[in-house]
């Protein structure tokens, strides 16, 4: 880090190598789109390394980086309003076909190889729950149970006082098994 | 003296320490007597778990220069150099 935020060059390189499949990862499941991933990813990593002189290391690096990403995921979804697309349509539709036409759509026929890849890889069960719950829940499920950050690191990295956050996973992780149930029943 | 039997269902906190194997012994008591919590406690193991399984996923190759294309590194005389 220190050499990094003397300009190092290949400090730099090792920092996006390091981050670079968590950072997407989180990005990815917030928005479900590689090619959009990959360019909030990108955006991440320049507004990161570009300010790197005043990163404070009285925080963990990860939580920085992880609150630049999650800004940019929640900026994008708040702009496109794509948040409001769940996977059974939107919740504006009021008859099964307003709901039908309104669905995100995967694995369906005539998808482009990128599309066939995304369906392939959040096609699952648990992915597909996941993308049913709002981005703010989103974000806090997946920094605990999927990178492991802890309840006080995910209220830094998200401003959020600490019991928001544990209400908000707790809320998750019950909306996740009503999926999951619903799902098998 | 018979104990008083512990009715106090487990809280999500909990729930999610006893996932981990971290629940105190005390709390342990009510899960063996409760048939909801245990219920409620296999399906957050289970959900737990799955998450914990997800998949990391990879951007395209070739992300790193992408990004070095496009960060300015600090030179020692004060500048950038691209």
């Amino acid at each position: 880090m220190a050499w990094a935020k003397r300009g190092h060059d290949p400090a730099f390189r090792e920092l996006v190598r390091r981050y670079e499949r968590p950072v997407f990862s989180l990005l990815y499941r917030m928005v479900r789109d590689r090619t959009l991933a990959e360019d909030l990813a990108q955006e991440t990593f320049i507004k990161v390394l570009n300010a790197i002189g005043t990163y404070n290391p009285q925080y963990k690096f990860s939580s920085w980086i992880f609150k630049i990403a999650n800004n940019a995921a929640i900026d994008h979804l708040r702009k496109r309003e794509i948040d409001t697309l769940s996977l059974d349509g939107s919740p504006h539709a009021r008859t099964p076909d307003e709901m039908s036409a309104t669905a995100l759509q995967l694995g369906d026929r005539g998808e482009s190889p990128l599309q066939q890849v995304e369906s392939r890889e959040l096609g699952g069960a648990i992915e597909r729950a996941i993308a049913q719950l709002r981005p703010e829940y989103r974000a806090c499920i997946l920094l605990r149970h999927v990178e492991g950050h802890s309840y006080e690191e995910i209220a830094e990295i998200l401003d959020l006082p600490l019991g928001t956050v544990k209400t908000y996973i707790h809320r998750a992780r019950n909306e996740l098994r009503g999926y999951l149930q619903d799902r098998k029943e | 003296m018979t104990p008083t039997p512990d009715t106090q269902h487990l809280t999500p906190d909990e729930i999610e320490l006893w996932a981990q194997g971290l629940l105190p012994a005390a709390r342990d008591v009510h899960l063996a007597q409760c048939a909801e919590c245990r219920q409620t406690a296999e399906r957050e193991r289970k959900l737990l778990r799955e998450l914990a399984q997800l998949p990391r996923f990879a951007p395209e190759f070739g992300f790193v220069e992408r990004v070095m294309a496009k960060v300015k590194i600090p030179t020692p005389s004060g500048g950038f150099k691209s």
